[in-house]
């Protein structure tokens, strides 16, 4: 069976592999391994955060932002994407009844891009924040760190488009002939979509880097004040790329929920359509809302207006996926394992961020809002509280497919859990840190701020409670990779049917019988 | 008649471009012709305008929310499988995938 690794090959066999399946496990391993990495960076932040004046772990400001710049950097560009790409590269050519990738070299090539990029900003541990602000950027940012954080990027972003353009083919082109577009499942459609928005969003960032970088070395000067250039102009670049970036972490998240929610409710999706067109809509949408990052930066009224009702219009698309969720669970008899719990509990946090989200677009609260704490709790329930429940849930998935065994559910509970309480309070809290005023990416706050000090602590015994849920996480995936149940490959969770998508690959005439 | 997955891409792109250069262009004109009537006065007007826009934007999303909330924690209460209400199949579990295909495809 292709999906297996019941039968043990040499690690060089799957790292020097075209297969998408290998390439997918390389990109699972890579992404798995940096969230380890990107999470013990966030228990550093948080246990430093802990008490006032203290500097208990990190001694001097400068080294805490390369931290939280590191931190960033590898949580987005490092797990998200690597995860989404894996899930994508093992799932994708089987949804669309293909033999792998459209291009198997270049899906391996764009994957082997990662490690490089990746060694770029972890060696260079640069301070610059991951927006990487101008002019502070260009003017005092110190190199190498800097420079390499700039080839780092460069090399992600190439990656990015090559694994786009290898999805859109594989998608568009190869899909088998029988297969009508608006019938492809909503994980692919989830694919196809971040894919289109990352060929359109990211040689604009790319563009931003190269003058990045030709402003360090002073053949230019486009962002530059002392050389005439605007620093506003490089936030409108990364914006312009970086807000649809959002909905492309987002997206693959909601597309595993709809592989998810229907199987474990035990009846089929409430609506394709609805689904089909949501991630169309947000796709479109994702590229009018970029503004809203930049209210505070001396923007006219006019265009601040016309920036919030575009970010309002993802509203309506993003709630036709939570609808869809609801009405599919409605009249189904619902197995909560871990896949589920994730699941669900994703959507929830999904709805906490987004109602965040609405009052963040509302220009006369985002200027109370604006580089406070608040920004830091919605973004990470947003990257947590909805990718991280994704991908977990998805993880946990795929596991008995990838591995041929089970993972224990009374452990995957717990993960649950202490994740889920974990997330709530630490972001919520932050909201709330934000609305008492605490700017973000300090180093450090006045002892004479008590509710600065109580609420940081609340929040950094969630971020423990989130690091220890993540502790069991890797403990398990290691333990019951290899010593776990070996699971019924048909039907691991005994919930009935068949033919799930990785065991369609094993029955190229069953198949998935509604497609 | 069936619709070629390749029309539907390029309807998909036409769209798609439509909608970008209408999202691009629409603000460029709002702005024009707002710039040229706005006073002092009607600015502070339309900032107390969107402040009370923001607030029945809040109230009709709590309210939602709110509803979407509660339906969810019930959903979950009563749809779990081991309620006693739940014992019975669905009437999708005979067949061999009861996710394929979806409510559309049924004829609901």
């Amino acid at each position: 069976m292709v999906l297996e690794l019941q039968k043990p090959r040499p690690v060089w066999q799957i790292m020097f592999s075209t297969h998408h399946t290998d390439v997918g496990y390389l990109y699972l391993v890579f992404g798995i391994t940096f969230l380890f990495m990107g999470g013990v960076l966030a228990m550093i932040i948080r246990t430093h955060l802990f008490f006032p004046g203290q500097g208990v772990l990190v001694s001097d400001s400068a080294t805490f932002n390369r931290i939280f710049t590191v931190h960033g950097l590898t949580m987005l560009f490092l797990f998200a994407l690597p995860v989404a790409n894996g899930i994508g590269n093992i799932l994708v050519p089987i949804m669309v009844r293909y033999k792998d990738m459209a291009y198997p070299k270049l899906n391996a090539i764009a994957f082997w891009m990662n490690p490089v990029g990746a060694a770029l900003l972890w060696l260079g541990f640069a301070d610059t924040t991951w927006v990487s602000y101008a002019p502070y950027s260009i003017i005092r940012a110190p190199g190498p760190a800097a420079d390499m954080f700039i080839f780092g990027m460069k090399i992600l972003g190439i990656s990015s488009i090559l694994s786009s353009i290898n999805f859109v083919v594989t998608i568009v082109k190869c899909k088998h002939p029988d297969l009508p577009l608006r019938r492809v499942p909503l994980f692919a459609w989830s694919m196809l979509t971040v894919s289109l928005m990352t060929i359109v969003a990211m040689p604009t960032y790319a563009s931003a880097l190269i003058m990045m970088l030709t402003d360090r070395l002073g053949l230019s000067g486009f962002f530059n004040p002392f050389a005439g250039g605007d620093p506003i102009a490089y936030l409108h670049l990364f914006w312009f790329t970086f807000h649809p970036e959002v909905y492309i972490f987002l997206l693959p998240a909601i597309g595993m929920m709809y592989e998810i929610i229907p199987r474990f409710s035990r009846k089929p999706l409430y609506s394709q359509a609805s689904g089909v067109f949501a991630f169309v809509m947000l796709g479109i949408i994702g590229f009018a809302s970029w503004g809203h990052h930049m209210y505070s930066t001396g923007m006219d009224f006019t265009t601040k207006v016309v920036f919030m009702i575009g970010t309002l219009a993802a509203v309506p698309a993003s709630g036709m996926h939570v609808f869809n969720f609801l009405a599919t669970m409605w009249g189904g008899r619902i197995r909560f394992a871990a896949p589920m719990k994730f699941a669900v509990g994703g959507i929830a946090l999904f709805f906490s961020a987004g109602a965040g989200g609405v009052l963040n677009s509302a220009m006369p609260l985002d200027f109370i809002s604006h580089g406070t704490y608040w920004v830091v709790g919605h973004m990470h329930l947003f990257l947590i509280g909805t990718i991280g429940f994704g991908f977990v849930g998805m993880i946990y998935y795929m596991f008995p497919y990838v591995t041929g065994r089970m993972y224990s559910e009374k452990w995957a509970s717990a993960h649950f859990v202490l994740m889920f309480w974990g997330t709530v309070q630490t972001f919520f809290t932050q909201h709330l840190l934000g609305l008492e005023g605490m700017p973000r990416r300090v180093y450090d706050y006045p002892t004479e701020f008590t509710s600065w000090t109580q609420l940081n602590q609340i929040s950094t015994i969630g971020a423990w409670m989130i690091g220890a849920s993540f502790a069991i996480f890797l403990a398990s995936l290691i333990y019951y990779s290899a010593k776990g149940k070996e699971a019924n490959m048909d039907d691991p969770w005994g919930i009935g049917g068949k033919y799930y998508y990785p065991v369609a690959a094993k029955n190229p005439h069953g198949g998935h019988s509604g497609y | 008649m069936e619709c070629t997955s390749k029309q539907q891409m390029k309807t998909l792109i036409a769209v798609s471009i439509i909608a970008l250069v209408a999202l691009a262009l629409i603000p460029q004109i709002v702005h024009a012709q707002l710039a040229q009537q706005t006073s002092a006065k009607q600015y502070i007007n339309l900032r107390a305008e969107v402040w009370n826009e923001f607030f029945r934007m809040t109230t009709a999303a709590f309210t939602v929310g709110a509803i979407v909330s509660g339906t969810m924690i019930w959903l979950v209460w009563r749809f779990r499988e081991s309620n006693p209400k739940n014992k019975a199949p669905t009437k999708w579990e005979h067949m061999d995938d009861p996710t394929a295909g979806s409510y559309e495809e049924e004829g609901h």
